[in-house]
């Protein structure tokens, strides 16, 4: 059935049918179909997670698929190494472009092929002519600004003779006037005869540039199609889980709003990867922050933290200014950020479990003034293993060697351990089986029991749904839409989530 | 555009000649041609070492046994001179162990993914260790006349036949390095690892590759230090990668890689193996000698990676601006 189908898509430039891809016990991708013809902009969207960069490495030949066929112009490759897909003219444009800062744009561009420098040049004169683009080709690649070192990555691909090119998320770093010109270039490309496979998390760009359509969840195509067909909304519904409408919310009692004040408050909070940010948090509330990663929440919170610059606003703790203090003065006024990689950014994992645990409270007067008493850290660590459920085989065993959802529960436990009056979680559950997943949510409202404001940053949608009392949608660095309890639902965060309404229920 | 290119070199080229300008008035003793060329036939060894880890540099790893292996192989190389055997079957020796000890350091960084500094200073202390087994802990002496007396030997009215080598040598690489294809790969990889391996530069082999070419300097450096000296101690080399290293920097490369060239580097050398002459110019003991040279070192450094965190910081900054900035607003 795949070969027929193959057989009648002769005149695609590029077509990949039935690509499985499992990494352990993780499947990723579960028989993806896509092809791409001449003068095709395909947009592939999709949240994090849905699959699409193994995909792309798939095609790229970097990863090899478990099953699975890729054709280029009919003919079929075994992309077995990065250099096949790039001979059969398969070029892809990383989101950050790998150039070589202090080589001109011309040694960049030429750098790897075989030919006569001369002869080279030449070439490249006739395709920047063809295409219509002016760029000294004498400046250094450290020099150029993001959009041209695309263009530069660009030409690397026409030089290859490529036929198809795979831009992923070229526009999250550019301006609007640049997002015009590489619209206008695409647009030239495509004129060229070449196919164009377009990632991007911005569906209003999808409308302007892209002839077809793919969207991906969970390693699924969910909807694929030529762009007329589609409506905005009907894209948004790709992106949800089919049993959307049957998440149930659980049912807790809305919180009372009347005569409380808030622990925690941005007032038109502004820094490097978010703008003018207002929100407020209430003791013993969780407010959900919903958006997709690169939005600018981590920012965000890393700036309260005291990690970054604030640029202009005020952060506010139980009234008192907490803006641009440092990390050190954050915590002790009692901020508590965890970190969404948990092995870069929050665990000793060459320290024990103990250590680890009450490693917050080193630098205060708890555990003794000059030396560690080890009774008092064991103590306040068998506390928070206990009630937390941490499973280890002692309060000896090294981090390193636990779980991913056991070390969560270790960072979070930790933030715990100092007496905050916000925490917040960055990702909290990303990567985390779903028993660790029930632990830690556990852990979540026993926070919000005791009172702590709990700012919860999560693309995981559902989970924003579950445990949040009101919620904030965050869209390239400022909030898009502010609901209420019984607003929030997957279809509309989603939504805000990919630039489209306000975050309030859509019309499916 | 060439201009820019070369203004690395340029800057070393003139820190240079200012540092001979200022000696000259405390001391215009200094000021003699004589002094001054012979600053540079002295820096001969330093050439040799600075060059060849240059090539180490560019690719933005390190290498820290050039001082153990600059003293085996002439210990080697002047082992075999002083038991009869012809010098071109010395340097043959010198420069098998230079290329043995490169290749182990290359495969250890390049193919074991060690870190360089830790993987070097390893093979450092193995290289010193063996030199003490090797000579049993004696000097190697009584080395043949007319193996020490080529050192002496002028090309020039002033100019040694060795420092003429050298450049010969440096311009010959230098050329290789910053005209030819393959040469531009060194630094290639050193600026961009990643991005080099995805244009379909074998990066690994040229990493190997680098350090093959610095073990080999290294030992030719070895041999010119036996000529230059007639006798080999088992310390021989002892701490010469930092000044190495220093006249590297001094020459313009970035340890962080891709940045540089070998005339760079072969100034900055010069640059360095001056510094104990110009103290006993100005008066002071050479004994300062290593302290400045750490100093400059550390100087040079320092500013680079401030500069150079601060352009990654603001380009991070600037990008994640752009992401924020609405115009009009998007209609949603």
């Amino acid at each position: 059935m795949k070969l027929s189908e193959t057989a009648s898509q002769g005149h695609s430039l590029f077509t990949a049918t039935g690509i499985t891809k499992s990494f352990g016990l993780n499947s990723v991708l579960k028989g993806i179909d896509i092809s791409v013809g001449e003068r095709e902009v395909l947009a592939l969207i999709g949240g994090n997670g849905a699959g699409k960069s193994t995909l792309m490495k798939i095609i790229m030949g970097i990863y090899q698929p478990d099953e699975g066929r890729i054709f280029v112009a009919g003919e079929r490759i075994h992309a077995c190494k990065p250099g096949v897909s790039l001979s059969k003219g398969i070029y892809m444009v990383p989101q950050e472009p790998m150039l070589f800062p202090n080589m001109t744009v011309e040694e960049n561009i030429i750098m790897g092929f075989h030919e006569k420098p001369a002869k080279l040049r030449k070439r490249l004169k006739e395709i920047m002519n063809e295409i219509n683009w002016d760029l000294d080709i004498f400046r250094k690649a450290m020099s150029l600004s993001i959009a041209e070192q695309q263009l530069v990555e660009i030409l690397r691909g026409l030089m290859r003779q490529a036929r198809v090119l795979i831009l992923d998320e070229p526009t999250s770093a550019l301006t609007f006037d640049e997002v015009e010109s590489l619209f206008k270039i695409v647009g030239d490309l495509k004129k060229k005869g070449i196919g164009i496979i377009y990632i991007t998390h911005r569906l209003t760009e999808v409308f302007q540039i892209a002839t077809h359509v793919a969207i991906m969840r969970d390693g699924v195509i969910t909807l694929k199609g030529k762009i007329s067909e589609f409506t905005r909304d009907m894209l948004v519904k790709g992106l949800l889980p089919q049993d959307c409408e049957e998440t149930k919310k659980q049912e807790t009692n809305e919180i009372d709003y009347i005569g409380l004040k808030p622990a925690f408050e941005l007032i038109h909070f502004s820094g490097y990867g978010f703008w003018d940010i207002n929100l407020k948090i209430y003791p013993g509330e969780i407010l959900g922050v919903a958006g997709l990663v690169g939005a600018g929440r981590t920012e965000m919170a890393l700036t309260v933290f005291g990690r970054d610059k604030t640029i202009s606003g005020q952060a506010l703790l139980e009234g008192m200014d907490v803006t641009g203090l440092s990390t050190r003065a954050i915590l002790k006024a009692g901020i508590n950020y965890v970190p969404e990689d948990r092995r870069l950014n929050g665990l000793f994992t060459i320290s024990d479990v103990a250590a680890n645990i009450t490693s917050s409270l080193v630098t205060g007067k708890t555990m003794g003034r000059i030396f560690i008493n080890k009774k008092v850290e064991y103590e306040i660590a068998r506390r928070y293993v206990e009630g937390f459920r941490i499973r280890i085989t002692g309060l000896d065993q090294l981090s390193g060697s636990l779980s991913g959802g056991n070390q969560q529960k270790i960072v979070i436990g930790r933030s715990l351990a100092t007496g905050p009056k916000l925490v917040i979680l960055d990702e909290p559950t990303r990567g985390i089986d779903a028993a660790a997943r029930k632990d830690v949510y556990g852990i979540i409202h026993k926070l919000k029991k005791q009172g702590v404001a709990v700012m919860l940053i999560s693309s995981d949608m559902e989970e924003i749904v579950e445990l949040s009392d009101r919620a904030v949608v965050v869209y390239r660095g400022r909030i898009r839409g502010e609901l209420k309890k019984r607003e929030i639902t997957q279809a509309g965060l989603m939504a805000a989530s990919f630039g489209v309404g306000e975050g309030k229920q859509v019309e499916i | 555009m060439r201009k820019i290119l070369k203004t690395r070199e340029i800057n070393s080229f003139l820190f240079l000649a200012g540092l001979i300008f200022l000696v000259g008035l405390i001391n215009p003793s200094f000021w003699q041609p004589v002094t001054i060329i012979n600053c540079f036939n002295d820096s001969v060894v330093f050439t040799f070492l600075s060059a060849g880890i240059a090539f180490v540099i560019l690719t933005g790893e390190i290498d820290v046994s050039i001082g153990a292996v600059l003293g085996l192989s002439a210990a080697v190389g002047a082992t075999l001179l002083r038991d009869g055997y012809g010098i071109a079957a010395a340097l043959f020796a010198a420069i098998f162990v230079g290329a043995v000890v490169g290749m182990i350091n290359g495969i250890g960084v390049a193919v074991l993914n060690i870190p360089s500094l830790i993987f070097t200073l390893g093979v450092n202390g193995v290289v010193r260790g063996i030199i003490y087994v090797y000579t049993k802990g004696a000097w190697v002496e009584n080395l043949p006349a007319d193996f020490t007396l080529m050192s002496n030997r002028l090309l020039t009215k002033n100019v040694t036949y060795f420092y003429g080598a050298a450049v010969l040598v440096v311009i010959i690489g230098h050329i290789i390095l910053t005209r030819t294809r393959k040469g531009k790969y060194f630094v290639a990889v050193g600026d961009n690892s990643a991005g080099a391996t995805l244009v379909g530069i074998p990066a690994d082999k040229i990493k190997i590759l680098s350090y093959v070419l610095c073990g080999i300097f290294s030992s030719v450096a070895g041999m010119i230090y036996a000529s230059r000296i007639g006798f080999i101690t088992p310390t021989a080399g002892n701490g010469y990668e930092m000044k190495a290293i220093a006249a590297c920097v001094l020459g313009g490369l970035s340890l962080t890689g891709g940045v540089g060239s070998l005339a760079g580097a072969s100034i900055g050398a010069v640059i360095m193996s001056s510094i104990s002459r110009i103290l006993v110019f100005l008066g002071f003991s050479s004994d300062y000698d290593n302290t400045i040279t750490g100093f400059l070192l550390l100087t040079i450094v320092v500013i680079n990676t401030s500069a150079q965190n601060h352009t990654v910081r603001k380009n991070r900054h600037e990008i994640l601006l752009v992401r924020t900035a609405q115009k009009g607003g998007e209609k949603a």
